[in-house]
């Protein structure tokens, strides 16, 4: 995401999306309705726990012989016909592509909704390189037109209200647009339907690669990825190294449980399974198929304590039911990645600094854990987050100082009553009705969004000892 | 540039450091695909009428529509109604080796203009003209490698014949299917895919689809919308007697 957006504090930004009537009203009704249409998907779906652990599994075994399954896709797409990069970074994927783009000759780039793609920040680099880059997402296209970044994996839109998506079209257009989900739909299946055509160059992500196939699976609703890979001369697919599955018997698995916690589809529209360039004979695929393997800080997770969200399938499950993002939705995280698992996950891409904040962005009820597929337990991984953050004293000094006192307080008995009668007496002035709402000085900062029970006016510890008489 | 060695290398020192979070293994693949897929063809055939009345249900549910006919002879009739329906004029169909059968006198005996995809490799601008033929198509009538009942999908091999955009780039897709195309569950599917990859597959080209449905959106204020960029209408026609005999 662009620094201008990070240089305003989390806190800052969660505020603004509170206030802004518009997208609280969306968030509520589109999580909401998500959450239903999981619910019941699965309900109609009895074998979908099973699955689901199988599911897991699968990925915990795919990572434990992660080298071989990756050496075994790359030696299929070659067989295929196909050529494999090799990218560390995303300054790096950034690069290779724009070289495959020069070096075909390209012009304009379709893509399909990626990402990985908006994590390496592809399309400024792109434009850089003098390359039209075309979102053909119908949600991921509305935001490129408004220099917006996707606020959700799956809707990346859902901000935006019908009538702001006709003023950008019209703007397009440079003519009046009706502000009608419908026409605005036909308008853009004409204009991208142009491009489709037009383009020289498409770029996807892959939500699967099957190794003993060497195919690249991508999953989408709209069509789009089916156009991106069969009408430009060349294809380039991008992805994060632990996408990869080891045969077509677990890709049917994740395929089962994919789309129902995505939008409690059965299947999503279209299943698409890509296997190199075209073939002889076919009339359409592109001549050239390049697949890009992305490590951007995954690889270092394989031993690492984010290892578990390298199992993420990018549905957006824990997005929906997330009591914080429902709240404050995508922008306000400020990275590609939104939501609970997008905390691990800009964790794990950027570094632990870069969530300092974003640790704490949980209430870490367990709802996330719940409805991931695959059953991510990132509740643990937030707390050891925040451990790690406060190890590293990236924390506030005022916060670690105020923790490491209480802990102190905590450990010795005497100390505590202490401190119980010392606070009976200061709340005095603040406390109401056994609560305190307000506490002075940067206390503030606690007292801002939530309440302090008052310390009463007789402590357990006091009535314990005077009522031990009346014990049996 | 990263090379592929230090790539795979630097993952089997990070794997080195760990042995997993908990023993794992993958889902178990069939250890004879062909045989076994042949044993679920084989138990299908008790089953089919169960098999596509699932089919036809969840077909409907994501936006399908089922017609039924007897023979071949007959799915140019519907084709022809759907046409005049929609004032469409121009058709583009698979080829009859790929379909099963030469529909195209019948289909212009409807009035309609018919262009049948070539069986072998075009040269120079023919790729060009037959693409800007299949745009400007508004019916695109293919066959069905697998009917997958479960989920009401429709699963299509590409290939010489066989090209991708007749079912994607005309408004209305009409895919042609008997009961040999029928399986039950994704599972099945599992294994005719593992299958396919073990002693090839219907056709050899590079892509398999899975259509389930019309193309879809919800990305405008969760106003659901059919036909973004894939076809508008999918028509799955039915045929009794077995396509090929």
């Amino acid at each position: 995401m662009s620094d201008d957006v990070l240089a305003v504090p989390f806190r800052q930004r969660a505020g603004s999306a509170m206030k802004d009537a518009f997208l609280q009203e969306a968030l509520t009704i589109a999580t909401t309705k998500f959450i239903g249409l999981r619910r019941e998907a699965f309900e109609d779906f009895p074998e979908g726990e099973t699955l689901r652990n199988r599911a897991r599994a699968i990925k915990e075994a795919t990572l434990q012989r992660l080298d071989h399954h990756l050496e075994t896709l790359i030696g299929n797409v070659e067989r295929l016909g196909g050529h494999v990069h090799y990218a560390a970074t995303s300054e790096e994927a950034r690069s290779i592509i724009v070289d495959i783009a020069r070096r075909t000759g390209a012009r304009m780039a379709v893509k399909s909704k990626s990402m990985a793609t908006e994590e390496i920040h592809l399309n400024e680099a792109l434009e850089r390189a003098g390359i039209t880059p075309v979102e053909t997402d119908l949600g991921e296209y509305i935001i490129q037109l408004a220099h917006e970044r996707p606020s959700h994996i799956i809707a990346p839109a859902i901000h935006k209200t019908k009538a702001q998506v006709a003023a950008l079209f019209g703007r397009e257009l440079k003519r009046p647009v009706e502000a009608d989900p419908e026409v605005l739909t036909r308008i853009a299946r004409g204009e991208l339907r142009e491009k489709f055509l037009q383009a020289d160059l498409g770029i996807t992500g892959a939500n699967f690669a099957v190794a003993d196939t060497g195919t690249v699976v991508l999953v989408t609703n709209e069509g789009n990825g089916r156009m991106v890979t069969s009408l430009p001369r060349v294809h380039v697919a991008v992805m994060g190294v632990e996408k990869v599955v080891p045969s077509l018997t677990d890709l049917m698995v994740f395929l089962a449980i994919l789309a129902k916690s995505a939008t409690g589809q059965k299947l999503s529209v279209y299943t698409s399974l890509v296997g190199g360039p075209r073939r002889p004979g076919e009339l359409e695929g592109p001549e050239e198929f390049h697949l890009v393997l992305l490590d951007g800080g995954r690889i270092a997770q394989l031993g690492g304590p984010l290892r578990e969200a390298l199992s993420c399938l990018r549905c957006g499950a824990c997005l929906n039911v997330c009591p914080v993002y429902r709240q404050i939705g995508g922008h306000a995280y400020g990275h590609t990645y939104p939501g609970p698992i997008g905390i691990l996950l800009t964790a794990m891409l950027e570094g632990a600094p870069a969530v300092k904040d974003l640790a704490h962005a949980s209430t870490l009820c367990g709802a996330c854990a719940e409805a991931c597929p695959v059953r991510i337990d990132i509740p643990r991984m937030l707390i050891e987050l925040r451990r790690e953050v406060d190890d590293t004293k990236i924390a506030p000094w005022a916060e670690r100082v105020a923790f490491k006192l209480l802990a102190r307080l905590l450990r010795h008995p005497g100390l505590y009553r202490l401190a119980a009668r010392a606070g009976r007496v200061l709340q005095r002035p603040f406390a109401t009705e056994g609560t305190v709402s307000r506490l002075p000085f940067f206390f503030d900062e606690w007292t801002r969004t939530r309440d302090l029970p008052a310390v009463a006016a007789r402590t357990f510890q006091e009535r314990w000892a005077s009522e031990k008489d009346l014990r049996p | 540039m990263t090379t592929k060695a230090e790539f795979l290398e630097r993952i089997r020192d990070q794997m080195r450091t760990t042995p997993g979070l908990f023993p794992a293994s993958a889902a178990r693949r069939p250890e004879h695909p062909a045989a076994e897929a042949e044993t679920i063809r084989r138990e299908l055939v008790e089953r089919w009428p169960e098999t596509l009345k699932t089919f036809r249900l969840e077909f409907e549910r994501v936006g399908g529509v089922f017609h039924r006919v007897a023979s071949l002879d007959a799915v140019p009739a519907v084709v022809g109604l759907l046409a005049h329906e929609r004032e469409a004029r121009e058709l583009v169909t698979w080829h009859s080796a790929a379909l099963g059968a030469d529909l195209s006198q019948a289909l212009e005996a409807c009035g309609l203009a018919v262009h049948q995809m070539p069986a072998g490799e075009v040269v120079g601008t023919e790729r060009e003209r037959l693409r800007a033929i299949a745009a400007r198509a508004d019916l695109g009538l293919t066959g069905v490698d697998l009917a997958i009942a479960e989920t009401g999908t429709l699963v299509l091999v590409s290939g010489a014949g066989r090209p991708r955009s007749t079912s994607l780039l005309p408004a209305c897709h009409i895919a042609v299917f008997d009961r040999t195309a029928l399986v039950e569950s994704l599972r099945q599917v599992g294994v005719i895919l593992e299958a396919w990859h073990e002693a090839g597959a219907p056709a050899t080209g590079a892509a398999i689809n899975f259509i389930t449905g019309p193309s879809r959106t919800a990305d405008i204020e969760l106003t659901l919308t059919r036909g973004v960029h894939g076809p508008k209408e999918v028509h799955a026609i039915f045929v009794e007697q077995d396509i090929r005999g």
